[in-house]
Formats: structure tokens, C-alpha cells, sequence
């Protein structure tokens, strides 16, 4: 799967008329992460305490907290730390259940993120105004990372090459481009790979149907399995010159 | 040697030490701790240290010396640290002190990287050379202890020196303390290719087994650990005693004794004297280099335990779990990060709570082996070396770019 010139029919499907020339095609380069973890030094003992350190604590750990949490091995009931500690510690159900419910890919910053951790903390203080401390050692610990990003080695220039290399990448890599994207990128819904295919590959169908995919509602695991079975439906149609 | 991983550990972890390697090439590396044999820090320097020399990083490790009365204060400083309250005079700690002033002439320091082990030599910090920051080496002081709750004025005196390194690791997030410095969270790891962990045929535990004496004709529960208060063997023993009413099985204590724990023989001969005559309690003190009778011993076992009440981090769990056995652990320490409560084990509270577990797993043992297998997949995924040695090399890196949250390799 290296780099090379991808020539192209179906031209209708590129979204640009006319451009029936070979075409020199940038390659997909898959890149992975893997995030060492920092302490911040804070940690909170009750809920009151935590939404204290939720709303002076750096951008870094917030994003660790909550937009990280996807790219933890494994997955319990919850979609952010907070909302975890929240329900397993605290065993604040609705509190864990509003937690989890914060969608953080819908919010156009961290800051953003922060602010709805705090409203629905408070709303839920209104209600219960005297949290209890938790037993020693059960504390939440405010953490951030220093990631570290580097290329995975794989490059496809095609979609099939795409399909066999999702299957094979390591989580972090998937994580990397569906996830960490739609922070980096700063676009909101946008992720490294229907970006790649819309603006490279011209097949803005396909893209689309890889954005539909809600990021928020699968395992990393779980979206490799959507994104093969959208690519591998499209690579058949390709092939036998279905329009799908 | 780091070929020897491919196929075991997570390919990326691999990637990912090469480039840092790569970006790290020619480098010097240097690892200090208190001995060279026992305890996990000394398996895994065993092993890392080659790997790292493989991969063109010139690493070394040094072993600082003391006397008697050297051992004797760190070791109360061990348990201090753990939360005992132990009595300390202004002597010791200068003692402490010129020990490490001692160490400091005789040992190579002079590294792009110095990694510190532990206390007993966290002040040989004050005997950096004065060049050394210019020149951009970073100096890491590595805690695998529990300090979440230190007694008295421990923390403070040693906080004096650690307070001067680069950047601190400390093995959960619960341990870091407050300092003006860099703290790192790097989880420890096993060894999947050691001794202690590498497969062995049904010949080679059967050989351990008539050798150490350890008939397999019933349920073995096996404990793996220091005779040390914290490891809590005499809680073990009261576990089994409760399951012994249910079923039948016997218990294997099984320990090695450490140069820097002057300690261990009492708690040894309390323990020996609480089991009694009991036939079933096996309790065996190996030497330091008996890693395949103690890899035989888990992998011959029906339910593995560490039951600590204090913790640094009980890297016994993940070695029982490598083995796909179903294990249970204490709640404490960095037990409850490799044991996920009912899905890769089970994390415990009690000597009651380990009875019951006990009793759970040998009455199923499909819900045994499926606990055995996730685990040693989380293990894999988590715990083994190379995991470790990405991180202590991203460390090293990242401190040589503070300052930047994400780095690109």
C-alpha cells in the first residue's frame, strides 16, 4: 500500500466533471497515538470539590476526562470519567446518567465542554446540596496527557486498500482519525477519514454515510466493524458497478 | 530483542519504541535502585536494560550499597511511606544521607537520562553534576511504592530531595503528590518472555511440583509475594481456613526473601507459626532466582491471590493473569487498575470477601477460565514490558519537549 497514482473511470462519482486524466492521489496515512498521563496534583473528594477543580482545572485534563475516554481499552456504561466516578462512587445514578448524556463532539471547544459539566453539576447540587465525601483512596484524580503521534506505516491510495487496512490498524490509529480529529481539525463532525474520502477520493456519498456513523454510541472496536461493512459494501459496488 | 515481542505485546507499542529510539539513538540511559536481585523493580531492570542496549540506547543500571543500619532506616521509610508509624531521628536521616554522598563517587551518574528507583537513593539528586541541566539531561525519580497516605514526617525529608529532579513517575495518579515538577503516571509491567512468565510444558510444572513438594490432586490457592505485613499472608491464611469448611484445597505461600527487606524473616516465622500443622499450608521461601518454580507454582494453581492491604502495585495479579487464572486481589495500591471488578477478576475488601471469591471460582470454573482469558488480554493490552518501556521512553522525550501536549514523531 504505498504511495502511487490512482486512475480512475468513474469519474461521475469524483464530483468533478470532466477530470477523466490519471490523477495523482495523496495517499491516506494512517497515524496512531498513544498518550502518556500526567498528574494535575488536584483531585476531589465530593461532588461539590470536583465541579470546584471542573471549573479552574487546564483545557488538557478536561479533554483527557472526556474526549479520552474513548480511547480507554475498555468500556463500561458511561461515556466520560466524570460521569463514571459519578456512578460508580458516588452511585449518583441520574448524575451519571446527565454526565453521559454530554455529547462532546456537539460543543466548538473545551471550554464549551466545561461549562455543561459545571450547569449540570449544579443542577443536580440544587436538588441534593450536601454531597458526601467518598472513603479514602476512592477520590477522583484530575489527570492530563502529553500525546505522542506517529505514523503507523501504512498508507492506502484506494479504497480497498482503505478496507484492508481498517481491519488491521491498531485502535489508537482509529481513535486518532475518527475521534482526536473532530478536535483538531476544529470542524466539528468532520473525521480524518470521510474527510480523505470526500476531498481526495471525490466519493462524498460514501463520506457522508461515514460521518452518519455517531461516534458518541460505539466502541472503538465497534466502529471499525461500521467502517469496514460501509467501505466493503461501496469496494463491491465498485466493483461490480452497482451505484449504491 | 525486540523482535523476540512480535506477536506478543501490541505492535504498536513496538512501533512506537523504535521511533522513539530512533529519535533517542546514541543516548545514555542510566537506572539506579537498592538491589539487583528480588522485588519487581530488579526483574524488570533485568530485562530492560538489554532491551534498551538492543535498540541503540546506551542503558546501564547501577546498584547503590549500604550498611546494615542503611537498610534498616529505608526500610522504615518503606513503611512510613506506606502509611506505619515508624520513628525516625535526625541521625538516620543524615546516615541516609552520607550513604547516598558514598554511593554518589562510586557510581556513573553522568547519562542523558538518569532514572532514579525508589527511596533509598532519591538524595543522590544532590550530587548532580552542575552541568548537567545545561546540557539538557533529565533526571526522573521513579516511585513504585504507595505513598498515597505517608506516616508523620516521612514524606516531607524525602520530599526535600525529590523536589529537585526533572520530572517524578509515580505508578497511579492516587500517588502523585504535590511538587513543583513533572509528575508522570507509568503503570509497572511484567515480563511475557521471562522465566516467570514464559509458557511451560505440563513436564516442566509437574517437575516443580514433586519438587517443591505440591501434590495436584486438589484445588491449589497460591499467594506470591514478600512475607511483609502488607501483603497481609496471615489474611490469606484465614481465607483459606473459611473455604477449607467447603472445599477441599490446599494454600501455597510462596516468597522470595530481598537483600534491602531486613524484615521479611519475622514476618516469615509468624506466618509459619500461625499455619500450624496444617499439612495443606504450604509455605515456601524460595531464593530470588526461582522464577520458573514460581511461574510453574501459578500456572499449576487454581486461584491466585494478593490480597495486600497495602500496595504498591502487586504486579503478582497481572503475572496470575498472563496465565489466564482467575485471580483476587485486595483493594489498594494499583490492584484495582489490573483487576476489573467481575470481569477480569475479582477486587476484594476482606478476608471474608476473599473466602467467598475463592469459594465462586471453584465452583465455576467456565466463569474462572472466561475471567482467566479477558485477563490475560487486558494484560497484554496493558501490562507487559514493552508497554513500559514506550512510556519511560515518551517520558524521557517529552521532557525534552515540555511544554507540548501533543508531540509528533
Amino acid at each position: 500500500m504505498e504511495e502511487g497514482v490512482y486512475s480512475s473511470s468513474r469519474t461521475d462519482n469524483m464530483g468533478k466533471k470532466g477530470k477523466k486524466l490519471a490523477r495523482k492521489v495523496e495517499p491516506f496515512e494512517f497515524k496512531q497515538c498513544v498518550s502518556i498521563l500526567k498528574s494535575t496534583g488536584r483531585h476531589a473528594r465530593n461532588l461539590s470539590q470536583m465541579r470546584q477543580v471542573i471549573s479552574t482545572i487546564g483545557d488538557e485534563s478536561i479533554f483527557h476526562h472526556v474526549y479520552q475516554y474513548f480511547l480507554k481499552g475498555h468500556i463500561f456504561e458511561y461515556t466520560n470519567d466524570f460521569a463514571h466516578w459519578a456512578g460508580e462512587t458516588l452511585e449518583q445514578r441520574a448524575l451519571a446518567e446527565r454526565l453521559s448524556n454530554i455529547d462532546p463532539y456537539t460543543f466548538k471547544s473545551v471550554n464549551g465542554v466545561r461549562k455543561e459539566l459545571i450547569r449540570v453539576i449544579d443542577e443536580f447540587l440544587k436538588e441534593f446540596p450536601r454531597p458526601l465525601d467518598v472513603v479514602e483512596g476512592n477520590e477522583f484524580y484530575f489527570v492530563q496527557t502529553v500525546s505522542l503521534v506517529f505514523p503507523s506505516g501504512i498508507k492506502t491510495k484506494n479504497l480497498a486498500e482503505f478496507l484492508v487496512a481498517i481491519d488491521h490498524i491498531d485502535p489508537t490509529s482509529i481513535y486518532y482519525h475518527f475521534y482526536d480529529s473532530r478536535v483538531r481539525l476544529g470542524e466539528g463532525m468532520v473525521d480524518d477519514f470521510s474527510r480523505w474520502i470526500e476531498h481526495t477520493l471525490f466519493r462524498k456519498e460514501l463520506a457522508d454515510r461515514i460521518r452518519d456513523i455517531d461516534p458518541f454510541m460505539h466502541s472503538i472496536e465497534r466502529l471499525r466493524t461500521h467502517i469496514k461493512v460501509i467501505v466493503g459494501e461501496q469496494v463491491r459496488a465498485d466493483m461490480e458497478g452497482v451505484v449504491i | 530483542m525486540i523482535k523476540q515481542y512480535s506477536g506478543i505485546a501490541p505492535k504498536g507499542d513496538l512501533l512506537l519504541i523504535q521511533r522513539l529510539c530512533d529519535k533517542l539513538q546514541g543516548k545514555s540511559f542510566v537506572h539506579v535502585n537498592s538491589t539487583r536481585e528480588g522485588g519487581g523493580v530488579a526483574e524488570i531492570l533485568h530485562r530492560m536494560v538489554p532491551f534498551l542496549n538492543g535498540l541503540g540506547i546506551n542503558t546501564r543500571w547501577e546498584v547503590i550499597e549500604g550498611d546494615n543500619s542503611f537498610y534498616e532506616f529505608t526500610k522504615k521509610t518503606h513503611n512510613a511511606l506506606q502509611g506505619n508509624k515508624e520513628k525516625f531521628t535526625r541521625k538516620m536521616w543524615n546516615h541516609y544521607y552520607e550513604v547516598n554522598e558514598e554511593n554518589s563517587k562510586k557510581l556513573k551518574l553522568g547519562a542523558d537520562a538518569v532514572l532514579i528507583h525508589d527511596p533509598q537513593p532519591a538524595p543522590l539528586i544532590n550530587f548532580r553534576s552542575k552541568s548537567s541541566k545545561k546540557r539538557g539531561q533529565v533526571w526522573m525519580w521513579r516511585c513504585h511504592i504507595d505513598v498515597a497516605n505517608p506516616a508523620g514526617s516521612v514524606w516531607p525529608n524525602l520530599k526535600t530531595y525529590v523536589k529537585d529532579y526533572d520530572a517524578a513517575i509515580f505508578s497511579v495518579p492516587k500517588f502523585a503528590k504535590s511538587l513543583p515538577i513533572d509528575e508522570f503516571i507509568v503503570t509497572p509491567s511484567i515480563d511475557p518472555l521471562s522465566d516467570k512468565n514464559r509458557d511451560l510444558s505440563e513436564d516442566e510444572i509437574n517437575e516443580v511440583s514433586e519438587k517443591l513438594n505440591i501434590p495436584r490432586d486438589r484445588p491449589i490457592l497460591l499467594q506470591v509475594s514478600r512475607f511483609d505485613v502488607f501483603k497481609d499472608p496471615i489474611g490469606v491464611i484465614n481465607a483459606y481456613k473459611i473455604v477449607k469448611k467447603y472445599n477441599d484445597c490446599q494454600l501455597v505461600l510462596a516468597g522470595s526473601p530481598a537483600t534491602d527487606d531486613p524484615e521479611g524473616e519475622e514476618v516469615l516465622n509468624k506466618v509459619k507459626e500461625y499455619a500450624g500443622n496444617d499439612p495443606d499450608i504450604h509455605i515456601l521461601l524460595l531464593p530470588p532466582d526461582c522464577h520458573k518454580e514460581i511461574n510453574a507454582l501459578q500456572r499449576m494453581s487454581d486461584v491466585i491471590l494478593q490480597k495486600s492491604i497495602k500496595e504498591g502495585f502487586g504486579l503478582t495479579v497481572s503475572e496470575a493473569m498472563w496465565k489466564e487464572k482467575p485471580v483476587i486481589g485486595g483493594a489498594v495500591g494499583g490492584i484495582p487498575l489490573q483487576i476489573i471488578h467481575g470481569i477480569t477478576g475479582f477486587v476484594v475488601h476482606s478476608v471474608e470477601g476473599a473466602a467467598f471469591r475463592i469459594r465462586q471460582y471453584l465452583n465455576n470454573p467456565e466463569m474462572s477460565r472466561n475471567m482467566g482469558k479477558r485477563g490475560k488480554e487486558y494484560v497484554r493490552t496493558n501490562f507487559l514490558l514493552t508497554r513500559q518501556i514506550r512510556d519511560y521512553l515518551s517520558v524521557w522525550y517529552s521532557m525534552k519537549n515540555r511544554g507540548k501536549h501533543i508531540i509528533e514523531l
